[in-house]
């Protein structure tokens, strides 16, 4: 397989080295919301790869190999042996998820389907109902990476798009088939827990009202202190929450904040927080989120087995709550990451309202937040 | 070169290799701004952790203040609920002991040590039952042998069941003991000092069986026995049963009072029982009635003998507080196997012949005789027909005049009951009377012949009274003065032509209130006549409690004349007696003009009898008195 990057800004326009762009299958490309709303840049590329699948998400900032920033990053793939299939759903309301889900998994199933990759709307939408739908299909075996679309730290609106311009309310998967593709994953986040174990006392869904039997968010805003909840619900991600079923303590979940409702005094996460489950904050120091992303590439490249010396391409998405706390130091993360994929994986990727890969623990896959994930992509030879 | 400057640097070169210094300047401020921020917002979220964790450190600490503060609470709970569970212990009537699996006393109560005199230190928790025991026998306190105790003991124990024992201490105090598996392998043990409740349930079980009076058996122990020695005669050998009364004992009563009468039959009860073997039974059976089973008997002629020896023990005079009192006993005797062999049986049988004795004039013995059955089922007879005879019509008077001796002229009528039963005829009134005195019959019957009497009267002569005899039981009935006023103005009869004749035995008995019955009729204007003066006790005394206006002279005392003088001196006396006390004497049963002639020469105002006519129907009286109508006509 080959790539070739590209990279736009508005001062330059895109930069786009290497050559027979045509022959490409397909396309990914991610952009703040801002530069990809009015569908130019998509046309544009659609302009340069017409037989490709065109993919891409607005987000909180691009991870171009060592590099972190807001320009415009995109890859375009060749596969030797491979072939792709894309299916695109809209997600009207969170409460469609599943169904959205079950429809993608239908839409991809083939016998020879090795994994799916999914980008979906990062605000409109219950990313575990929308994993389990997706698996419930499938089955539990074949990966499913991705992750949630972002909007920096606004959380106003996020956008999709799948051989099109990009449109809120969709989710985009690509299904890659045949014997000779080889997909590795990883997840891992390296945030500390802190402070007391907390019980959640109220919630519905994804809607936390009350933990311990006291407003969730009102424990937010007293840890944030005035400067940081003016911020909010972008500044939650600075106090990720753990939570973990009693019954199986062992396999934890971490939360990320995508709303909150200052009159109800609840907050609204990208996947579930059920009610009687344990909870705990964290918080982030940068040398051991560096860390944690470095062991998300390491499960990541030790998944391509015998095939991880052949060219490929590493999609790392991570929480948008890691850039806004580490600020430029942002860069550390991704430098460890791309230490341990080497130079023939060269890395693109996104700040994301949620990342989806299979647990590293369980084998399960399931939605993630404030972690790295990496998904890698090489084909044997 | 740190590698953020390193970073920061190459990203402030321009791609001719300049450095901007703004752009760099720009960087490295907002690096250390971010660092500051990260720095603040860390201070900040752990001294917020420290603060919520010493919240939850303080809320811990409040949380074992208040646990401990229960735990000491239910601890000094336990210490008082200790202190009244051994204030229990130490006073339940009952000594109590607890052994556990190891069989070593645990809890042993004061009362236990008081119980059986053990010294405090030697009954101490950790001590064998073996040890007390043997404390027991020491201080005298335990009878029996205490190996065999303890195999008993644990035999039961170890099979899970409960020993029960009563346990009769040297010094006689009786110990109810009960030793009770417990399901951890030890026991408990009760001891209860039941001495006074048993001795208690004897006398109850004792009062039960035997009158209190003379400690005698009564009729529920004399019935028992006589079943179990019915048992023994079945298998040979005979027994009788004799039942007695005291003739007239409840004269005694009535004159020497209750007392008197109960000091009599303890007297009784006392020779009675010297009479018979200890083998025999005497029991009291009733307020003067009492019976005797006698066993081992040849023939008939031992119990005629046995009889004969008591109705000599009990004739004998007995001193009552300085009283000298005769009484005298009938008594019936019945026969096993001959009579009956079940108890109800040879019971009824004795109680007919006793009948029998009394009837036969008191003061004897009978022995039953298949006879006496048969008369007494035809008394239920007749007692049967007389309830119904009354109903049916069957009665009838008939009046017998009382005529002045001197003018021949007849004063009044006696009216006399008959009763005219459909198959055996007229029957005399002294064979059904008592009859229907004891089956109450008498008051209904009473007051049908006042009611008839005054009737018949209305259509007599203005001169003429009627007399109709009162039974005592009728005087005794507080209807007895409104049934006469009802008779009296039902027939339009005044009250001046009736006269009613009582025995002396109607002012014997409850003498107060029938004698204020007596003056309420006098009041009325209803003469009062003392009928057969000189048969009963014949107490002058009598005559002083009511002023009569007519004292009938007993025909036994007339048949004697003109020969006897004795009846010529009681007629005499009564006669003179009467005319004193502004009484009219009335002779009865005057047969003969000798007899007439006697009377009236001893100075009686009246006669009755058959010298001047019988008793006759109301039809025949009417012609009887026609002769006396027309002259009372005339001389009007």
């Amino acid at each position: 397989m080959r790539t070739h990057q590209l990279s736009w800004s508005a001062t330059h326009g895109w930069r786009a080295p290497g050559a027979n762009y045509a022959s490409a299958d397909l396309v990914l490309y991610f952009g703040l919301r801002s530069a990809l709303a009015d569908g130019a840049r998509y046309q544009e590329l659609r302009a340069m790869f017409g037989n490709a699948h065109v993919v891409g998400c607005s987000t909180g900032g691009q991870i171009r190999n060592d590099d972190v920033d807001d320009e415009i990053a995109a890859v375009a793939l060749r596969f030797d042996r491979t072939r792709i299939a894309l299916a695109c759903e809209a997600v009207p309301a969170p409460s469609h998820s599943r169904a959205c889900g079950e429809a993608i998994g239908r839409r991809l199933a083939a016998d020879d389907l090795a994994g799916i990759f999914v980008l979906s709307d990062g605000l409109n939408v219950n990313g575990s109902e929308l994993v389990a739908g997706v698996t419930g299909v499938i089955g539990p075996t074949i990966p499913l990476t991705g992750g949630l679309a972002g909007d920096g730290a606004k959380f106003e609106e996020t956008l999709v798009g799948a051989d099109g311009a990009p449109k809120r309310g969709q989710v985009a998967a690509v299904g890659f088939y045949g014997s000779s593709i080889r997909i590795g994953h990883g997840s891992a986040g390296g945030w500390d827990e802190f402070g007391p174990r907390r019980r959640i006392t109220r919630s519905t869904g994804n809607v936390l009202y009350e933990l311990d039997g006291k407003p969730a968010l009102d424990l937010y805003e007293r840890y944030l202190g005035e400067e940081d909840a003016r911020g909010l619900p972008g500044t939650a991600l600075l106090f990720p929450l753990l939570i973990r079923d009693p019954v199986q303590p062992d396999q934890d979940v971490v939360r990320t904040v995508l709303a909150i409702d200052r009159t109800a005094r609840s907050m609204t996460f990208a996947g579930d927080v059920p009610e009687g489950w344990a909870a705990q904050l964290m918080r982030g120091n940068f040398d051991r989120l560096a860390a944690g992303a470095a062991v998300a590439a390491r499960q990541a490249r030790s998944g391509l087995g015998s095939a991880c010396d052949q060219n490929g391409l590493a999609v790392l998405v991570s929480c948008i709550g890691r850039r806004l706390l580490m600020g430029q130091r942002i860069v550390d993360e991704v430098e460890a990451a791309g230490a341990q994929l080497g130079a023939k994986i060269p890395r693109l990727g996104f700040y994301s309202y949620g990342e989806i890969s299979p647990h590293g623990a369980a084998g399960v896959c399931q939605l993630h937040n404030q972690t790295m994930t990496v998904t890698a992509f090489t084909e044997a030879a | 070169m740190h590698k953020l400057f390193a970073r920061q640097l190459a990203k402030a070169t321009t791609p001719s290799g300049e450095v901007d210094l703004d752009e760099l300047g720009r960087l490295i401020g907002s690096a250390y701004d971010q660092a500051d921020h990260d720095r603040r917002r860390t201070d900040r979220s752990i001294s917020l952790m420290i603060e919520e964790l010493d919240t939850l450190n303080r809320g811990l600490e409040k949380l074992v203040e208040v646990r401990t503060k229960a735990l000491r609470d239910s601890e000094t709970q336990l210490k008082a609920q200790n202190l009244r569970f051994e204030a229990a212990v130490n006073n339940m009537p009952q000594a109590l002991l607890m052994f556990d699996r190891d069989r070593q006393l645990v809890i042993c109560n004061e009362r236990y040590r008081l119980m059986y005199g053990l010294s405090r230190e030697g009954v101490q928790p950790g001590c064998t039952l073996r040890g007390l025991l043997e404390q027991r026998k020491a201080t005298g306190t335990f009878p029996g042998d205490i190996d065999q105790y303890l195999t008993e003991m644990f035999t039961a124990l170890d099979a899970g069941t409960t020993m029960a024992k009563l346990v009769e201490l040297p010094d006689g105090r009786i110990i109810a003991v009960l030793n009770h598996p417990m399901s951890d392998g030890g026991w408990v043990a009760t001891h209860d000092d039941i001495t006074d409740r048993q001795r208690a349930e004897q006398r109850i079980a004792h009062m039960a069986r035997h009158d209190a009076l003379t400690d005698l058996p009564n009729r529920l122990l004399f019935r028992e026995r006589l079943a179990e020695t019915l048992a023994a005669v079945s298998r040979g050998s005979k027994l009788a049963v004799l039942f007695l009364d005291l003739d007239h004992f409840k004269d005694v009563n009535d004159t020497l009072g209750h007392p008197m009468g109960d000091e009599l039959l303890k007297m009784v009860a006392a020779r009675l029982r010297h009479c018979v073997r200890d083998v025999d039974t005497v029991a009291r059976v009733g307020g003067d009635e009492f019976a005797i089973i006698q066993t081992g008997i040849e023939e008939p002629l031992d119990t005629a003998t046995l009889a004969r020896r008591i109705g000599e023990a009990v004739r004998a005079p007995y001193d009552l507080a300085g009283h000298a009192v005769v009484v005298d006993t009938s008594i019936g005797i019945a026969m096993s196997p001959h009579d009956g062999t079940e108890p109800d049986g040879l019971l009824k049988a004795a109680d007919m012949a006793l009948y029998g004795a009394k009837a036969d004039g008191r003061g004897t013995y009978r022995f039953f005789e298949a006879a006496m059955d048969m008369r007494m089922k035809a008394r239920r007879e007749l007692e049967i027909a007389l309830r119904r005879a009354l109903a049916a019509g069957q009665f009838e008077l008939h009046y017998q005049p009382l005529v002045n001796v001197d003018s021949k002229r007849i004063t009044g009528c006696e009216a006399l009951l008959r009763w005219n039963h459909p198959e055996r005829g007229m029957i005399p009134p002294a064979e059904f009377i008592p009859v229907a005195e004891e089956i109450g019959l008498i008051v209904p019957l009473g007051e049908w012949v006042l009611r008839k009497a005054c009737l018949d009267a209305a259509s007599w002569p203005d001169d003429i009274k009627v007399a109709v005899n009162l039974s005592p039981i009728q005087v005794t009935n507080q209807n007895l003065v409104p049934i006469v006023v009802s008779a009296l103005a039902a027939a339009g009869l005044p009250a001046r032509r009736l006269e009613v004749e009582i025995t002396e035995s109607v002012l014997m008995h409850n003498t107060e209130t029938n004698t204020a019955t007596l003056h309420r009729l006098r009041e009325l204007g209803v003469h009062i006549s003392m009928d057969d003066f000189g048969t009963g006790y014949s107490s002058l005394s009598y005559l002083r409690k009511f002023p009569f206006d007519k004292i009938k002279i007993d025909r036994s005392f007339i048949s004697g004349l003109p020969g006897d003088n004795e009846s010529i001196a009681i007629v005499r006396a009564v006669a003179g007696l009467a005319a004193n006390l502004n009484m009219t004497a009335t002779a009865e049963g005057v047969e003969t003009a000798e007899q007439l002639e006697t009377i009236r020469a001893l100075g009686c105002v009246e006669m009755q009898g058959y010298l001047f006519s019988r008793p006759v129907p109301p039809s025949q009286i009417m012609l009887l008195l026609e002769p006396q109508r027309r002259k009372l006509a005339k001389s009007a």
